[in-house]
């Protein structure tokens, strides 16, 4: 090492642990010394570099991120709290349409289904035992009433007709039974004039403020109960 | 319901890593905020502005403490992130800080040894030494950092930081050399 590349080393790296640099650190006398001078002087800077740190600065620190974490958890909560607001509002909001929502868009495709879902319910040779009296009691709900007796009625009860309260009549047919389901009046769901499958037939049309639905055997004459019920029902609004 | 049984599970888990992390960052405050601090005058020649950068530095750790691995490598951690929080505060408004001022010095000489005076002395040396040339010597002398890291963390060659840790003792050197009698005139 050449004392240029000492003093370079020296300068660059004072307490350099290089065994090369020590050696030749200790191979002269006026490099030793010279070494001393770089090394006094070093300790001077690192003196000067180490200004007055503020006594708080650390405390400071601490408290400063403490607060910071707890507004930050407080952020974190109300996020959470405004998530879970937002899920449960989202659910009912789903909830609730799916449980008033049309599952049928047209009256008659529910007409039928309820009625193949009842079918085992009635028989055309049931006994008929509801009388006029506590049929227009039923009416009563719908502000109507039958002015006769119209022929053999087997049940008259109010159901959920597509979640509206409606009132179910079944009658002794021609060799069925027919329903009737009188329904108060709907926009959401299509108004069908007739319809029908390979089993059955219906027809439904409005009166008064309701809609009067007859489903029905193939064999049923559907439009004489059409123009019966329609005599036969009065509205009293 | 099944979110309660929930709840009971994480917030324990939760509270035990924040506690740990919680030590950690005060460790590490306690350890390095002095030599952070000194980093940071020295960078900018102001204790206020010094001091608030400290505490940006030290808040952007807490928030990526995860991200730190090894603790050795914890100071030039922190000098990065103090580094890049400096330069931030350029870019949002351009302080008018590039020369330094003689004022911001606040020794009280009046009541200094002389050993205090050559210090003061010195520390003027220091700050009116090219930026370039001062902030490796920084890194080096307080921060204990090899010419390696300091290369690493200012991006340059090793070679370059070499050259320049040499002309800045050169430079110390040469003032010191030829103002000993100078020196004399802060006492008075």
């Amino acid at each position: 090492m050449d004392d240029l590349q000492f003093r370079r080393h020296l300068y660059t790296e004072p307490n350099s642990q290089d065994p090369d640099f020590l050696a030749a650190k200790q191979a002269d006398k006026s490099r030793a010394q010279f070494a001393q001078e770089i090394e006094e002087l070093d300790s001077k800077i690192a003196d000067a570099l180490k200004v007055p740190v503020p006594d708080d600065l650390c405390n400071k620190l601490i408290l400063r991120q403490a607060m910071a974490s707890h507004q930050q958890q407080k952020r974190k909560s109300r996020i959470h709290l405004a998530l879970a607001a937002s899920v449960a509002f989202a659910v009912g909001l789903t909830v609730n349409m799916l449980q008033f929502s049309s599952a049928y868009s047209d009256l008659g495709d529910y007409a039928m289904a309820h009625v193949y879902y009842e079918q085992d319910s009635f028989s055309n040779d049931m006994s008929a035992d509801i009388t006029l009296a506590s049929l227009n009691s039923k009416m009563t709900a719908f502000d109507g009433n039958f002015t006769e007796q119209l022929g053999t009625l087997i049940a008259a009860d109010f159901c959920r007709f597509d979640g509206v309260k409606s009132l179910h009549l079944v009658f002794q047919g021609e060799s069925e039974p027919v329903n009737v389901f009188i329904v108060p009046e709907r926009s959401e769901v299509a108004f069908t004039a007739a319809f029908s499958d390979k089993k059955l037939n219906g027809k439904s049309f409005k009166h008064g403020k309701n809609q009067v639905i007859i489903v029905g055997d193939k064999s049923e004459p559907l439009n004489q109960w059409k123009k019966n019920l329609s005599q036969n029902i009065q509205w009293s609004a | 319901m099944f979110k309660k049984n929930r709840n009971n599970l994480t917030d324990a888990k939760v509270s035990s890593s924040m506690s740990t992390k919680q030590v950690r960052y005060e460790a590490l405050v306690k350890a390095l905020h002095t030599d952070l601090f000194r980093y940071a005058y020295w960078l900018t020649h102001d204790k206020q502005v010094a001091e608030d950068l400290v505490q940006e530095t030290f808040l952007r750790a807490w928030r990526a403490l995860d991200s730190l691995k090894d603790e050795k490598a914890a100071k030039s951690w922190l000098i990065t992130i103090l580094r890049r929080e400096n330069a931030r505060r350029f870019e949002r408004k351009r302080f008018d800080m590039g020369e330094y001022e003689e004022a911001s010095i606040t020794d009280h000489l009046s009541t200094s040894t002389e050993q205090e005076i050559e210090n003061h002395w010195l520390r003027e040396r220091i700050a009116k030494m090219p930026e370039e040339y001062r902030e490796p010597l920084v890194l080096q002398v307080i921060g204990g950092f090899s010419g390696e890291d300091i290369a690493n963390m200012l991006g340059l060659n090793k070679n370059t930081v070499m050259t320049r840790l040499f002309r800045a003792r050169n430079q110390l050197k040469d003032a010191l050399d030829k103002e000993p009698l100078k020196r004399g005139n802060y006492s008075g």
